[in-house]
């Protein structure tokens, strides 16, 4: 995936859009956007910053994680198998990027209780305690259930300003991997020598 | 989102939102679940001085009881913290299948081991002669060998566990491992002192055990002073994490425990008892110096865990 921040305006479309996708309960946020301020008057620079796993391919999570619920799959993408997983969040620790969540249990988003306050929030439950699970570690898997239809995940469909790009970073002549060539893309944290699969177009 | 609020659960979920360092809070009290998170604060906590307690005794002062009580806090006491902690107790057979990279699965695989070297070790003296060996015998001494190999694992492995952690700069270091076995030996003095003493018996050489208590004090204050400049001359996060240990509430813990209690106040007894004290007095000293020992060997792992923060994810430069 690549990220061009001068397009992201911090709108948060794609937190919500994922947390549509995959009904998340509270405090779980597999996408989110960070602000940043920096520099000093008169240059000083506000800076949206969208956040995800960053599906590394020497992931961090996958080699500490003492069960074998982290795997990696051949298509690059991370995940977690959540009816493998033991919730001692070492990968939680262990990820330089802040992408992994734990939840103890399933709350409501209005009523803070366990129990659903609505139909919707029963479907809710229903789906996340199928797909993840409470007591365990969840993350952003770039939507594989989409992918594998031939959709985009959802936070690249839900960007208003397109700032979001999802292609194959093993093929030169994709997008994204043109993207990265032109606008000098980068990685965070590179020196940890995990190779993120998100790179990130500079603002300026 | 960005905005702070009072309610506890908020402040967590705003520290996900936060631009610069990010404090962990998935391990130790005061972790996404309160309390709870605090069990594995314990099971680091129990196993260090329960494997330090089985060293120590079997070494140096041939304590079956304190042995037995080490290997207890070890089998009952550190599995029950962890089982606590998990999020999915059930499935903790899970934790031992990747020794090749996780640093937990070793360190159980460690623990096993420990337990089983030390019980088959122990058992001719405690009820079950029928076994064909003594402590004294060749294989008695090889099982010995291998509780002694596998408790110093059981010790040290904390430290590798939190030193492989790359974002959290207080974390990534070297002196992690030997900071938690030396803690650990530490711990398993004060406990076979408190143990021999809570049975009614006297340990026969106090002398040497204030020696190796003195020898123990004073390199961990050694390491706590480099952990403290190592921390100082690195990142600007480690920087921050030493200001939360030192500058907010956490340096009642950090100074107050771990220090002053837990590492000077025991040093000035020991060098006092060395020189000066005799009989009772000295031994209600020791005890004092033990149990301080004990809450400044668990007020340490609880200001490393607490001041444990994640480099940010992002620099200026984007």
């Amino acid at each position: 995936m690549v990220i061009d921040l001068k397009r992201c305006t911090s709108c948060h479309s794609c937190t919500v859009a994922c947390k549509a996708e995959h009904h998340t309960p509270p405090g779980v946020f597999w996408a989110k956007v960070v602000r940043l301020e920096s520099g000093k008057y008169p240059t000083v620079v506000r800076q949206a910053l969208p956040l995800l796993c960053m599906n590394c391919k020497e992931p961090e999570c996958e080699k500490v994680c003492p069960t074998g619920a982290t795997k990696k799959r051949p298509d690059g993408i991370v995940i977690v198998d959540s009816k493998q997983c033991v919730g001692c969040r070492y990968c939680a620790v262990a990820c330089p990027y802040g992408a992994r969540n734990f939840s103890s249990d399933w709350t409501d988003y209005f009523t803070g209780e366990k129990k659903p306050s609505s139909e919707f929030a029963a479907h809710s439950k229903k789906k996340w305690m199928k797909e993840s699970d409470k007591g365990v570690v969840s993350k952003c898997n770039f939507c594989v259930d989409r992918v594998e239809k031939g959709l985009k995940p959802a936070c690249v469909n839900a960007c208003p300003t397109e700032a979001r790009t999802f292609g194959d970073l093993d093929d030169p002549e994709s997008e994204v991997s043109q993207l990265i060539k032109k606008r000098r893309g980068m990685q965070l944290h590179p020196e940890y020598g995990t190779d993120a699969s998100v790179y990130y177009l500079p603002a300026r | 989102m960005e905005s702070s609020s009072t309610s506890s659960g908020s402040v967590l979920q705003f520290e996900d939102f936060k631009s610069g360092p990010r404090a962990q809070t998935e391990w130790g009290f005061g972790g996404k679940r309160k309390w709870r998170d605090g069990w594995l604060l314990m099971a680091m906590f129990l196993g260090g001085i329960g494997a330090g307690q089985f060293v120590v005794s079997t070494w140096f002062f041939h304590s079956v009881t304190s042995a037995v009580v080490g290997v207890a806090i070890v089998a009952v006491g550190k599995t029950v913290a962890h089982l606590l902690y998990l999020g999915q107790p059930s499935r903790f057979y899970r934790l031992f299948l990747k020794p090749r990279t996780s640093w937990i699965s070793r360190g159980l695989i460690f623990m096993i081991v420990f337990v089983a070297f030390a019980a088959a070790y122990l058992a001719p003296d405690i009820g079950f002669s029928w076994v064909p060996w003594t402590t004294g015998s060749s294989l008695g001494q090889a099982l010995w060998l291998g509780a002694i190999l596998s408790a110093s694992l059981v010790m040290v492995y904390d430290g590798f566990v939190l030193a492989s952690c790359k974002s959290i700069t207080s974390w990534n270091t070297a002196l992690m491992p030997p900071l938690f076995f030396t803690y650990a030996i530490a711990g398993g003095v004060a406990m076979t002192y408190l143990t021999v003493t809570a049975a009614g018996k006297k340990i026969l050489s106090e002398g040497d055990m204030t020696t190796l208590d003195a020898i123990l004090l004073t390199t961990m204050f050694a390491l706590v002073v480099i952990y403290i400049v190592n921390m100082a001359a690195s990142t600007a996060t480690a920087r921050e994490s030493l200001r939360r240990l030192v500058g907010t509430r956490l340096a009642v813990a950090f100074i107050g425990l771990a220090i002053v209690a837990g590492l000077l106040v025991p040093l000035v007894i020991a060098y006092y008892r060395e020189l000066a004290v005799e009989g009772t007095v000295a031994s209600v000293l020791l005890a004092a110096s033990c149990i301080l020992e004990l809450a400044g060997d668990l007020s340490i792992r609880h200001s490393i865990l607490s001041a444990g923060l994640h480099t940010p994810v992002f620099s200026e430069g984007l």
